[in-house]
Protein backbone atom coordinates (compact mmCIF):
# COMPACT_ATOMS: atom_id res chain seq x y z
CA UNK A 1 0.00 0.00 0.00
CA UNK A 2 2.75 2.45 0.79
CA UNK A 3 4.54 1.27 -1.86
CA UNK A 4 2.40 1.66 -4.48
CA UNK A 5 1.01 5.29 -2.52
CA UNK A 6 4.68 6.75 -2.56
CA UNK A 7 4.59 5.31 -6.55
CA UNK A 8 1.29 7.31 -7.64
CA UNK A 9 3.53 10.55 -5.68
CA UNK A 10 6.28 9.66 -7.86
CA UNK A 11 5.88 12.63 -10.94
CA UNK A 12 8.07 10.13 -13.37
CA UNK A 13 5.19 7.65 -12.57
CA UNK A 14 2.46 9.67 -13.62
CA UNK A 15 4.47 11.31 -16.89
CA UNK A 16 4.30 7.87 -18.28
CA UNK A 17 0.86 6.46 -17.08
CA UNK A 18 -0.57 9.30 -18.16
CA UNK A 19 1.03 8.97 -21.72
CA UNK A 20 -0.62 5.78 -21.79
CA UNK A 21 -4.33 6.96 -20.79
CA UNK A 22 -3.71 10.36 -22.94
CA UNK A 23 -5.19 8.71 -26.15
CA UNK A 24 -7.84 6.92 -25.01
CA UNK A 25 -9.32 9.85 -22.97
CA UNK A 26 -8.51 11.97 -25.87
CA UNK A 27 -10.73 9.97 -28.06
CA UNK A 28 -13.79 9.17 -26.17
CA UNK A 29 -13.70 13.19 -25.02
CA UNK A 30 -14.02 13.95 -29.07
CA UNK A 31 -16.67 11.24 -29.77
CA UNK A 32 -18.16 12.40 -26.26
CA UNK A 33 -18.25 15.85 -27.01
CA UNK A 34 -19.16 15.32 -31.04
CA UNK A 35 -22.48 13.18 -29.94
CA UNK A 36 -23.29 15.81 -27.08
CA UNK A 37 -23.53 19.12 -29.38
CA UNK A 38 -24.83 17.45 -32.17
CA UNK A 39 -27.45 15.85 -30.11
CA UNK A 40 -28.10 19.17 -28.73
CA UNK A 41 -28.25 21.94 -31.54
CA UNK A 42 -30.28 19.45 -33.96
CA UNK A 43 -32.37 16.88 -32.44
CA UNK A 44 -33.76 18.05 -28.84
CA UNK A 45 -37.00 19.56 -29.15
CA UNK A 46 -37.35 22.31 -28.16
CA UNK A 47 -39.49 23.29 -24.53
CA UNK A 48 -42.61 24.01 -24.75
CA UNK A 49 -42.07 27.30 -22.34
CA UNK A 50 -38.56 27.91 -23.16
CA UNK A 51 -38.03 26.55 -26.68
CA UNK A 52 -34.85 25.92 -27.69
CA UNK A 53 -32.89 28.37 -25.26
CA UNK A 54 -33.30 24.96 -23.36
CA UNK A 55 -30.39 23.84 -25.68
CA UNK A 56 -28.64 26.69 -23.35
CA UNK A 57 -28.81 24.48 -20.11
CA UNK A 58 -27.36 21.40 -21.74
CA UNK A 59 -24.05 23.04 -21.78
CA UNK A 60 -25.36 25.40 -18.81
CA UNK A 61 -25.78 22.42 -16.41
CA UNK A 62 -23.01 20.04 -17.70
CA UNK A 63 -19.81 23.03 -17.02
CA UNK A 64 -21.61 24.34 -13.86
CA UNK A 65 -21.60 20.93 -12.03
CA UNK A 66 -18.42 20.20 -13.00
CA UNK A 67 -17.17 23.39 -11.79
CA UNK A 68 -18.10 22.57 -8.07
CA UNK A 69 -15.59 19.29 -8.58
CA UNK A 70 -12.72 21.76 -8.51
CA UNK A 71 -12.99 22.90 -4.69
CA UNK A 72 -12.70 19.89 -3.32
CA UNK A 73 -10.14 18.33 -5.82
CA UNK A 74 -7.66 21.20 -5.13
CA UNK A 75 -8.64 20.63 -0.96
CA UNK A 76 -8.26 16.85 -1.33
CA UNK A 77 -4.74 17.03 -3.31
CA UNK A 78 -4.06 20.09 -0.80
CA UNK A 79 -4.42 17.65 2.64
CA UNK A 80 -2.16 14.77 0.56
CA UNK A 81 0.32 17.44 0.18
CA UNK A 82 0.31 18.96 3.75
CA UNK A 83 -0.25 15.97 5.36
CA UNK A 84 2.28 13.57 2.72
CA UNK A 85 4.46 16.08 0.84
CA UNK A 86 3.45 14.78 -1.99
CA UNK A 87 5.56 17.12 -5.17
CA UNK A 88 2.29 15.53 -7.53
CA UNK A 89 -0.80 16.35 -5.50
CA UNK A 90 0.64 20.33 -5.52
CA UNK A 91 0.86 20.20 -9.24
CA UNK A 92 -2.34 19.31 -9.71
CA UNK A 93 -3.75 21.24 -7.08
CA UNK A 94 -1.64 24.37 -8.92
CA UNK A 95 -3.33 23.43 -12.34
CA UNK A 96 -6.54 23.12 -11.10
CA UNK A 97 -7.29 26.25 -10.06
CA UNK A 98 -7.08 28.37 -13.54
CA UNK A 99 -8.92 25.62 -15.22
CA UNK A 100 -11.48 26.54 -12.44
CA UNK A 101 -11.64 29.63 -12.99
CA UNK A 102 -12.45 28.88 -16.52
CA UNK A 103 -14.81 26.74 -15.49
CA UNK A 104 -16.52 28.78 -13.11
CA UNK A 105 -16.51 31.97 -15.21
CA UNK A 106 -18.06 29.79 -18.50
CA UNK A 107 -20.95 29.16 -16.20
CA UNK A 108 -21.45 32.55 -15.27
CA UNK A 109 -22.09 33.63 -18.72
CA UNK A 110 -23.52 30.41 -19.90
CA UNK A 111 -26.40 31.00 -17.32
CA UNK A 112 -26.52 35.04 -17.68
CA UNK A 113 -26.77 34.24 -21.52
CA UNK A 114 -29.94 31.78 -20.65
CA UNK A 115 -31.22 33.93 -17.83
CA UNK A 116 -31.16 36.91 -20.16
CA UNK A 117 -33.55 35.32 -22.37
CA UNK A 118 -35.52 33.20 -19.91
CA UNK A 119 -35.78 35.75 -16.72
CA UNK A 120 -35.65 38.67 -19.06
CA UNK A 121 -31.89 39.58 -17.06
CA UNK A 122 -28.72 39.23 -17.28
CA UNK A 123 -27.98 39.09 -13.58
CA UNK A 124 -29.52 39.41 -10.13
CA UNK A 125 -27.31 40.41 -7.14
CA UNK A 126 -30.34 38.94 -4.33
CA UNK A 127 -30.07 35.53 -6.18
CA UNK A 128 -27.82 33.15 -3.48
CA UNK A 129 -26.95 30.59 -6.26
CA UNK A 130 -25.81 33.10 -9.10
CA UNK A 131 -23.81 35.11 -6.29
CA UNK A 132 -22.35 32.21 -4.53
CA UNK A 133 -21.31 30.90 -8.05
CA UNK A 134 -19.31 34.64 -8.58
CA UNK A 135 -17.95 34.14 -5.61
CA UNK A 136 -16.31 30.74 -6.12
CA UNK A 137 -14.79 32.58 -9.50
CA UNK A 138 -13.27 35.29 -7.35
CA UNK A 139 -12.22 32.75 -4.67
CA UNK A 140 -10.04 30.42 -7.35
CA UNK A 141 -8.53 33.93 -8.90
CA UNK A 142 -7.78 34.49 -5.23
CA UNK A 143 -6.05 30.81 -4.81
CA UNK A 144 -3.79 31.25 -8.17
CA UNK A 145 -3.16 35.23 -6.88
CA UNK A 146 -2.28 33.61 -3.66
CA UNK A 147 0.52 31.39 -5.21
CA UNK A 148 1.77 33.98 -7.87
CA UNK A 149 2.14 36.48 -4.49
CA UNK A 150 4.25 33.93 -1.99
CA UNK A 151 8.50 33.52 -3.36
CA UNK A 152 8.62 30.55 -1.02
CA UNK A 153 7.28 27.33 -2.97
CA UNK A 154 6.25 25.56 0.06
CA UNK A 155 4.37 28.32 1.79
CA UNK A 156 2.63 29.19 -1.18
CA UNK A 157 1.41 25.44 -1.48
CA UNK A 158 0.77 24.93 1.74
CA UNK A 159 -1.28 28.49 1.67
CA UNK A 160 -3.82 27.24 -1.11
CA UNK A 161 -3.82 23.85 0.23
CA UNK A 162 -5.52 25.42 3.42
CA UNK A 163 -8.10 28.31 1.19
CA UNK A 164 -9.24 25.17 -1.01
CA UNK A 165 -9.81 23.20 2.03
CA UNK A 166 -12.28 26.20 3.17
CA UNK A 167 -13.12 27.15 -0.34
CA UNK A 168 -15.35 23.53 -0.10
CA UNK A 169 -17.57 25.37 2.65
CA UNK A 170 -18.50 27.75 -0.42
CA UNK A 171 -19.37 24.61 -2.71
CA UNK A 172 -22.08 23.35 -0.31
CA UNK A 173 -23.43 26.72 -0.19
CA UNK A 174 -23.66 26.92 -4.46
CA UNK A 175 -25.03 23.21 -4.21
CA UNK A 176 -27.56 23.98 -1.52
CA UNK A 177 -28.55 27.73 -2.28
CA UNK A 178 -31.51 26.99 -4.53
CA UNK A 179 -32.83 25.17 -1.81
CA UNK A 180 -32.20 27.22 1.22
CA UNK A 181 -33.27 30.44 -0.30
CA UNK A 182 -36.43 30.64 -2.42
CA UNK A 183 -34.85 32.97 -5.15
CA UNK A 184 -35.05 33.07 -9.02
CA UNK A 185 -32.53 30.34 -10.06
CA UNK A 186 -34.94 27.13 -10.36
CA UNK A 187 -34.24 23.92 -8.47
CA UNK A 188 -32.49 20.97 -10.20
CA UNK A 189 -35.20 19.33 -11.57
CA UNK A 190 -36.31 15.96 -11.15
CA UNK A 191 -35.94 13.24 -13.96
CA UNK A 192 -39.74 12.93 -15.65
CA UNK A 193 -39.33 9.99 -17.87
CA UNK A 194 -42.65 11.48 -19.87
CA UNK A 195 -41.85 12.45 -23.30
CA UNK A 196 -43.44 15.77 -23.83
CA UNK A 197 -42.39 17.18 -20.89
CA UNK A 198 -39.98 20.05 -20.08
CA UNK A 199 -37.27 18.09 -18.25
CA UNK A 200 -38.26 14.68 -20.35
CA UNK A 201 -35.92 12.03 -21.46
CA UNK A 202 -34.42 13.46 -24.30
CA UNK A 203 -33.15 16.47 -22.17
CA UNK A 204 -31.65 15.06 -19.75
CA UNK A 205 -29.95 12.11 -22.10
CA UNK A 206 -28.33 14.78 -23.66
CA UNK A 207 -27.21 16.65 -20.55
CA UNK A 208 -25.41 12.92 -19.10
CA UNK A 209 -23.88 12.71 -22.65
CA UNK A 210 -22.57 16.44 -22.48
CA UNK A 211 -21.72 15.81 -18.40
CA UNK A 212 -19.17 13.03 -19.44
CA UNK A 213 -17.74 15.21 -22.20
CA UNK A 214 -16.87 18.03 -19.94
CA UNK A 215 -15.57 15.49 -17.06
CA UNK A 216 -13.65 13.97 -20.26
CA UNK A 217 -12.45 17.18 -21.08
CA UNK A 218 -11.67 18.29 -17.43
CA UNK A 219 -9.75 15.27 -17.69
CA UNK A 220 -7.45 15.81 -20.25
CA UNK A 221 -6.76 18.81 -19.58
CA UNK A 222 -5.83 18.73 -16.00
CA UNK A 223 -3.75 15.96 -16.98
CA UNK A 224 -2.11 17.89 -19.97
CA UNK A 225 -1.11 21.12 -18.03
CA UNK A 226 0.07 18.33 -14.70
CA UNK A 227 2.67 16.80 -17.30
CA UNK A 228 3.74 20.41 -18.47
CA UNK A 229 4.51 21.44 -14.53
CA UNK A 230 6.31 17.69 -13.84
CA UNK A 231 8.62 18.83 -17.12
CA UNK A 232 9.38 21.99 -15.31
CA UNK A 233 9.91 21.17 -12.04
CA UNK A 234 11.82 17.95 -12.80
CA UNK A 235 13.64 19.18 -15.55
CA UNK A 236 17.17 18.69 -13.94
CA UNK A 237 16.53 14.84 -13.43
CA UNK A 238 18.04 12.65 -16.09
CA UNK A 239 14.46 10.91 -17.80
CA UNK A 240 13.34 14.71 -18.11
CA UNK A 241 16.61 15.48 -20.31
CA UNK A 242 15.59 12.32 -22.57
CA UNK A 243 12.65 12.71 -23.53
CA UNK A 244 13.78 16.09 -24.50
CA UNK A 245 16.21 15.16 -26.45
CA UNK A 246 13.84 12.63 -27.68
CA UNK A 247 11.32 15.16 -28.70
CA UNK A 248 13.87 17.29 -30.26
CA UNK A 249 15.28 14.70 -32.69
CA UNK A 250 11.76 13.55 -33.43
CA UNK A 251 10.89 17.43 -34.69
CA UNK A 252 13.93 17.37 -36.87
CA UNK A 253 13.28 13.98 -38.58
CA UNK B 1 -31.80 10.40 -37.65
CA UNK B 2 -32.58 12.53 -40.64
CA UNK B 3 -36.44 12.87 -39.99
CA UNK B 4 -35.74 13.33 -36.02
CA UNK B 5 -33.87 16.16 -36.59
CA UNK B 6 -35.75 19.21 -36.02
CA UNK B 7 -35.39 21.78 -38.30
CA UNK B 8 -36.71 21.90 -42.14
CA UNK B 9 -34.12 24.55 -43.70
CA UNK B 10 -30.91 25.41 -42.58
CA UNK B 11 -31.85 28.94 -42.09
CA UNK B 12 -34.44 27.80 -39.47
CA UNK B 13 -31.60 25.62 -37.81
CA UNK B 14 -29.67 29.22 -37.35
CA UNK B 15 -32.52 31.19 -36.35
CA UNK B 16 -32.87 28.82 -33.65
CA UNK B 17 -36.48 29.30 -32.89
CA UNK B 18 -36.17 32.82 -32.01
CA UNK B 19 -33.19 32.49 -29.92
CA UNK B 20 -30.25 32.49 -32.38
CA UNK B 21 -28.32 34.82 -30.17
CA UNK B 22 -28.27 33.18 -26.75
CA UNK B 23 -27.98 29.15 -28.20
CA UNK B 24 -25.21 30.75 -30.63
CA UNK B 25 -23.61 32.58 -28.18
CA UNK B 26 -23.38 30.05 -25.27
CA UNK B 27 -22.50 27.26 -27.74
CA UNK B 28 -19.52 29.32 -29.56
CA UNK B 29 -18.01 30.39 -25.89
CA UNK B 30 -17.84 26.69 -25.20
CA UNK B 31 -16.16 25.70 -28.50
CA UNK B 32 -13.66 28.56 -27.22
CA UNK B 33 -13.35 27.64 -23.88
CA UNK B 34 -12.62 23.77 -24.91
CA UNK B 35 -10.12 24.47 -27.35
CA UNK B 36 -8.65 27.25 -25.21
CA UNK B 37 -7.71 24.63 -22.30
CA UNK B 38 -6.71 21.91 -24.40
CA UNK B 39 -4.13 24.01 -27.40
CA UNK B 40 -2.86 26.40 -24.28
CA UNK B 41 -0.89 23.05 -22.55
CA UNK B 42 0.47 22.11 -26.07
CA UNK B 43 1.72 25.43 -27.10
CA UNK B 44 3.21 25.62 -23.65
CA UNK B 45 4.50 22.03 -23.76
CA UNK B 46 6.01 23.15 -26.88
CA UNK B 47 7.97 26.26 -25.48
CA UNK B 48 9.04 24.16 -22.42
CA UNK B 49 11.07 21.53 -24.93
CA UNK B 50 12.43 23.89 -27.00
CA UNK B 51 13.79 25.77 -23.51
CA UNK B 52 14.66 22.48 -21.80
CA UNK B 53 16.72 21.71 -24.79
CA UNK B 54 18.57 24.70 -25.07
CA UNK B 55 19.37 24.17 -21.64
CA UNK B 56 20.35 20.69 -21.81
CA UNK B 57 22.91 21.79 -24.96
CA UNK B 58 24.64 24.63 -23.15
CA UNK B 59 25.32 22.83 -19.98
CA UNK B 60 26.44 19.86 -22.05
CA UNK B 61 29.00 22.76 -23.66
CA UNK B 62 30.09 23.87 -20.39
CA UNK B 63 31.00 20.36 -19.14
CA UNK B 64 33.07 19.53 -22.13
CA UNK B 65 35.04 22.63 -21.83
CA UNK B 66 36.06 22.10 -18.16
CA UNK B 67 36.66 18.73 -18.80
CA UNK B 68 39.25 19.89 -21.47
Amino acid sequence: MWLWFSKLGSPKWFYELSEKWLPWLIGAMVIFLTIGVVWALLYLPPDYQQGYTSRILVVHVAVAGTSLAFFPLMAIAGTITLVWKMKLADMVAKNAAPLGAWFSFITLATGSIWGSASWGTWWEWSDSRLVSMLFQFFLLLGVISLRSALDNSETASKACALLSIVGCINVVVIKYSVEWWNTLHQPASPINLDSGSANGPEFWVATAIMIIAVYLFFTVSLILSTRNEILQREKRSQWVSDIVKKQHAQARS
Amino acid sequence: MIEAIQFASFSEFLNMGGYAFNVWAVYGLFVIFIFANLLAPRIRRKSIMKEQYRRIVLSEESDASKSD
